[in-house]
Order: C-alpha cells, then sequence, then structure tokens
C-alpha cells in the first residue's frame, strides 16, 4: 500500500499553546483513517492543517507525494465535509455541487452533467434545484458529501460529519460514508469524537490527546492491546473498569475493594511490591452466583436497554458489568464476578503505560 | 385591566406619539398649499381652503431647484460609492480578524463618529484649503462626508460579515477557490442585503447634509438642496409656503423611497442579530 498522506513531526502553536506535538503518521492510498479523542485534543486541528485552512508551525504535511506544507487550501487536491455541512445558502443543490467544478472553469453542460451522475448514487436528483434551507438534515448531509466527491480528489476529509443528525440516521449514514469509501476506492480521513463512529468505519484508528498520539492501529488491536489507560478507557463502551492493585509473588496482584484483600492471577510479570492498574471490560466479566466467581460484590443499581444489562456493584471502585440477556438481579443482591485470565489488562501505576 | 384593553391603549399611545412626531411634516405639506393670507390666519387652518398647487412647478423654476437636487444626489452618490467600496473592505477585515490591531482599530472607528461635523469642519477647511482640494468642492464634501459617515457604514456591514459563518469560506478555500474568489461569490452576496440597506441609509444622511456643504461649496451652481434651502432664511423672510414648498420637493423623494423599502430595511438591519 503506497501512503497517499504523510504527516512528518508536525507542530502547531497558538500563541504559548501547544496544540499538535510532534505528530507523525502515514496515512495509506485507500485506506479509511479515524482520528479520535476527546475534544480539544487536536483532532480537528489536524484535518484543517491537512486541508491548509491552519498554518502549522513545524514539521511537514506531502499528499500523494507532494509537499504541500505551503500551499494554499487550493493547491492541495482536498475535498472536505464541514460538522455544520457548510452548504453555500445562496445557492442551489446543483449549484453548491458544481461550485468547485466552476471555479476551475469546467464548461457548463458538463457541470450539469456531473451533478446529475453524483446525484443519482446518492439520492437527491429530486432535489437539484432546492436550497439547503429547503431540505431536511439528512438531505443537507448528502448534499456535503456529495460535494466532496463530484471533484475526485485526493483524500477526503470529514470533520464530525455526522454529529448534528439523530442517532437513527447517524447509524445508517455510517454504513453509507463506508460504502461510499470503497466504491470510490478514495482515501478518507475522519474527525470524530465518537469511539463507535471510529471502531465501526476505520481501517485504522488513531487516538489523540492533548496534541499527541496516544495509540494508532486497527480497530480491534486498540480493543484488544491498548497501549495504555486512557486509550483502554477511551476505547470500548461503558468504559473499561480500572482497579488499582498491588503486585504479588507468582505473576498475582491484590486489589482492594473494600472489603478486604482480592488475589488475581496477572497476565504479565511485575515488580513485586509495585502497584499497577487492573483493568477488565465490562462485557468481559459475567455474573455467577455468589463464591462461583472471583470474588462477589453487592449490586448498587441495574439499568435494562431490554437486549443488555448493565449492573454496577457497590464497591470501591465500582464497578460496571454488562450482560447480555435479562439476568434478574436486584440491588442489595450480593453476586459473584467471573472473568478470564486473558481479559485481564495490566497498566503501569505511575506511567499508565500498558504492561 | 384585560389583555385587549392594554392593547388598544399602547397602540392609542403609539399613534399619539407618531402623531406629534410627523406634525412638523404635515404642517410643511399644508403650509406649500396655503395661500399668503392663509398662511398668517389665527386660529390657523389645519387644511387649506384653496390648495395652491401651482407653488411646485413656480419654486422649482424660481429656484432652480433641478440644479440643487443635482448636486444633492451627486454628493450623495459620490459619498456612497466611496464609503461602499472603502468600508465594505474595511469592514471584512474587522469582522475575520481578532487581535490587538483590529480593537485599536474599531475603537478608532467608533471614536470618529463620536466628534460632530461642526468641530470637524475647521480642521478639514484648513486641509482641503492647503492641499487644494477645495478647487473641487463638490469631491471635498464627498470626501468628507465620507470620512464622517463611513464608521456607521463599517459597524452595521462588519455585523453583517460576522453573521456570515467562517465555515463557508473554509468550504469555499477547500472547493479551490482563492481568498478573494470565495469572498466575491460567497461572502458578498450573503452580506449583500446588510451591505445595501447600509449603503441606502448612507445616501439618505449625504442627500440631507449640511454643515461640510455649507462650509466647503461658495458656488451657488455647485450647492446641494440642504444648502439651497438655507438661502430662502433671512432675518425678515416671510415667504414660508415657498420655503415649505422647497422643502417638500426636497423630502418627498427620499420619503418615498424609505416608505417603499423601510421592511426590506428593517429586515437587513435586524438579520445579523436574530441569525
Amino acid at each position: 500500500m503506497t501512503t497517499q498522506i504523510e504527516f512528518s513531526g508536525v507542530n502547531k502553536h497558538y500563541g504559548a499553546y501547544h496544540a499538535l506535538k510532534d505528530i507523525n503518521l502515514s496515512i495509506g492510498k485507500g485506506s479509511f483513517v479515524a482520528l479520535v479523542g476527546p475534544s480539544g485534543c487536536g483532532k480537528s486541528t489536524l484535518l484543517r492543517s491537512l486541508a491548509g485552512l491552519e498554518k502549522i508551525t513545524g514539521g511537514d504535511i506531502s499528499i500523494a507525494g507532494e509537499v504541500v506544507t505551503t500551499l494554499p487550501p487550493r493547491k492541495r487536491d482536498v475535498a472536505m465535509v464541514f460538522q455544520s455541512y457548510a452548504l453555500y445558502p445562496h445557492m442551489t443543490v446543483e449549484e453548491n455541487l458544481t461550485y468547485s467544478l466552476r471555479v476551475h472553469g469546467v464548461s457548463k453542460g458538463e457541470r450539469k452533467k456531473a451533478a446529475a451522475e453524483v446525484a443519482a448514487t446518492t439520492g437527491l436528483s429530486d432535489l437539484l434545484h432546492r436550497y439547503p434551507r429547503e431540505l431536511s438534515g439528512g438531505q443537507r448531509q448528502r448534499v456535503a458529501m456529495s460535494r466532496a466527491i463530484i471533484r475526485n480528489p485526493k483524500a477526503f476529509l470529514f470533520d464530525e460529519p455526522l454529529s448534528n443528525l439523530d442517532a437513527a440516521l447517524r447509524v445508517h449514514m455510517r454504513k453509507e460514508i463506508r460504502a461510499l469509501h470503497d466504491r470510490l476506492g478514495a482515501t478518507s480521513v475522519y474527525v470524530t469524537h465518537d469511539q463507535i463512529e471510529a471502531m465501526t468505519m476505520a481501517d485504522h484508528v488513531v487516538v489523540l490527546r492533548a496534541g499527541i498520539i496516544e495509540q494508532q492501529g486497527r480497530p480491534l488491536d486498540l480493543y484488544d492491546k491498548p497501549a495504555n489507560k486512557f486509550v483502554a478507557g477511551f476505547i470500548g463502551s461503558p468504559a473499561m473498569n480500572f482497579l488499582p492493585a498491588t503486585v504479588a509473588e507468582g505473576r498475582a496482584a491484590t486489589i482492594d475493594l473494600g472489603k478486604g484483600p482480592i488475589r488475581l492471577t496477572i497476565p504479565v510479570a511485575a515488580p513485586i511490591g509495585s502497584s499497577v492498574l487492573i483493568g477488565i471490560r465490562p462485557e468481559h466479566i459475567t455474573l455467577t452466583a455468589p463464591g462461583e466467581g472471583r470474588f462477589d460484590a453487592p449490586v448498587a443499581f441495574t439499568e435494562s436497554t431490554g437486549s443488555t444489562t448493565f449492573v454496577s456493584t457497590a464497591t470501591n471502585p465500582e464497578l460496571m458489568v454488562v450482560e447480555t440477556g435479562r439476568r434478574m438481579v436486584a440491588n442489595g443482591d450480593l453476586v459473584g464476578l467471573a472473568f478470564a485470565d486473558t481479559a485481564v489488562h495490566v497498566f503501569d501505576g505511575a506511567t499508565e503505560k500498558r504492561l | 385591566m384585560s389583555e385587549t384593553f392594554r392593547n388598544r391603549l399602547l397602540l392609542v399611545i403609539a399613534l399619539l406619539l407618531a402623531a406629534i412626531y410627523l406634525f412638523p411634516l404635515y404642517w410643511m405639506y399644508i403650509t406649500a398649499l396655503k395661500t399668503g393670507s392663509e398662511m398668517f390666519a389665527t386660529p390657523p387652518s389645519f387644511w387649506p381652503d384653496d390648495p395652491q398647487w401651482s407653488i411646485f412647478p413656480f419654486v422649482f423654476q424660481l429656484k432652480g431647484m433641478g440644479r440643487f437636487l443635482w448636486n444633492s444626489a451627486v454628493i450623495a452618490s459620490g459619498s456612497v460609492a466611496l464609503i461602499a467600496v472603502l468600508g465594505t473592505g474595511a469592514a471584512y477585515v474587522l469582522a475575520r480578524y481578532r487581535n490587538a490591531w483590529v480593537d485599536v482599530g474599531l475603537f478608532l472607528v467608533l471614536m470618529l463618529q463620536v466628534l460632530p461635523a461642526s468641530l470637524m469642519i475647521t480642521p478639514i477647511f484648513v486641509l482641503f484649503t492647503l492641499t487644494g482640494i477645495l478647487d473641487f468642492p463638490r469631491t471635498a464634501v464627498i470626501l468628507a462626508i465620507a470620512a464622517k459617515s463611513m464608521p456607521f457604514f463599517i459597524v452595521l456591514v462588519r455585523a453583517t460579515f460576522m453573521s456570515v459563518p467562517m465555515e463557508l469560506e473554509e468550504a469555499a478555500l477547500v472547493d479551490g477557490n482563492s481568498r478573494v474568489g470565495a469572498f466575491w461569490s460567497i461572502v458578498l452576496p450573503l452580506a449583500r442585503n446588510g451591505i445595501l440597506v447600509s449603503a441606502i441609509l448612507i445616501f439618505m444622511q449625504a442627500f440631507g447634509e449640511f454643515v461640510y456643504s455649507k462650509s466647503l461649496i461658495q458656488e451657488i451652481e455647485l450647492q446641494p438642496s440642504s444648502v439651497g434651502l438655507n438661502a430662502f432664511m433671512g432675518p425678515n423672510t416671510n415667504e414660508w409656503n415657498r420655503i415649505m414648498a422647497f422643502a417638500s420637493i426636497y423630502v418627498t423623494p427620499i420619503l418615498a423611497t424609505f416608505v417603499l423599502l423601510q421592511r426590506r430595511i428593517v429586515s437587513g438591519l435586524t438579520s445579523g442579530a436574530l441569525k
């Protein structure tokens, strides 16, 4: 896979604020990359730097082998879908779609043809002569996408394009965007704060925090082997349970949930006596009868969505358990908690890195 | 007090205030139409017995009003053109960039508006005499009015530009346009209403401008209507009907324009605020 987009040593300062810290990232041609992280992590800044809307203060960006660091947006040949869609309100859908072609001097006949073709694939054929204000949220979203794909650019950039849609439409558009990406064989960079979007849509997920890439890799690798506590807590929903523990002899660690020490086996070796964090995903814990699991804990409360039940324990720290099906436990019941040794993640207590 | 009663009371008060406010305008029109003796009758009549319609063409001819109105139009159009071109650019920059220098600029712009014309006219007169601009009196007045009214235009148009989302411009940039191109094809069309309304308000102001025109234009054939009207006045003036006829001819076109456009003017002024 050839590299389509390359960030090397990219830095961005806003005055004294260091927004991007030495970002190195290479994105293969045809891949779908998600930049994900909490707000203020620099993911949008990174995307806007790639588009040329922000000037980086250090490092280089190249697209398709050409260094574009100092080029204005119009010379970078990328298309962008904005969170607010940024449709031109004084233009019809057709004029919105063909704006870039008009700027590039494509003839009127060609423009009409291109708009008709794109509209046919995105289901906008009947709306070409409407204005953006006359469209629903989902339709506007489609226009924004179509405006990007009409140009056949070197890369598609998405800046949280689904965050203004309702939940059902969001799930639907996820699939549609991914299908579109596959059909066009495009290179896409997708910014989102929603880890589910990142996990379901991307081939490669980049987790950012405070201007630093915390981890990047295939979605399931991030889920199975999070590099540190932050990624472990960010990827997966509900979030991973973290328990402070002290390493004991024989690959064991003791945790304390408020009712005396509990011994657990850990999958890695660590200096005896050092403090670590044990991470267990809620979906990897199963409820058993008291005494039959690794340890027992009282139930604080339960929430059921019908298909799954979320159980919180009255321990300190609190543990979250996700049960599929409708296991009936009442508040205050004592339950046993069981999990496999392989489900245990261990992080260094001080650096929070994976051991 | 019931809701409808209160509404009616407020309506009556509003109508009363409007009547008081518009009374001078009404008095201007009926005085123009009165005969000489009716004008000075006590008690005054509120409706002319024998309307003298012929006074309008008569005064128009007598005072050479065509010339005056033409000069007013030239001065107003010139000022608006100059203000619209320079002010739109300035307003855009002040709307899009935020730093200490922009704040200083904005402060100075607002300061300019505080200074009254009667205070500014002396330094302006001296400056224009020294630079020789006074040899082109109407141009001199256009420059002076532009300097005076520009802040008002900039403040209004800046608000309009700020209501155009930055993302639209960015979308145009990514779509392959330059900053200048994005300004012309995206920002300007979206700000058009606000700019037009501000320009109309400036035009009306400039059409009635008096202080600069009176001070900078000596030649009668270059003077605008406001100065022409003032020339009527003297210590022993008694031809009120002719003065009122002059005034009526002068303001009626502006009033008509305002009434026709008032819906657009009001919506243009508030569109930025409500969105």
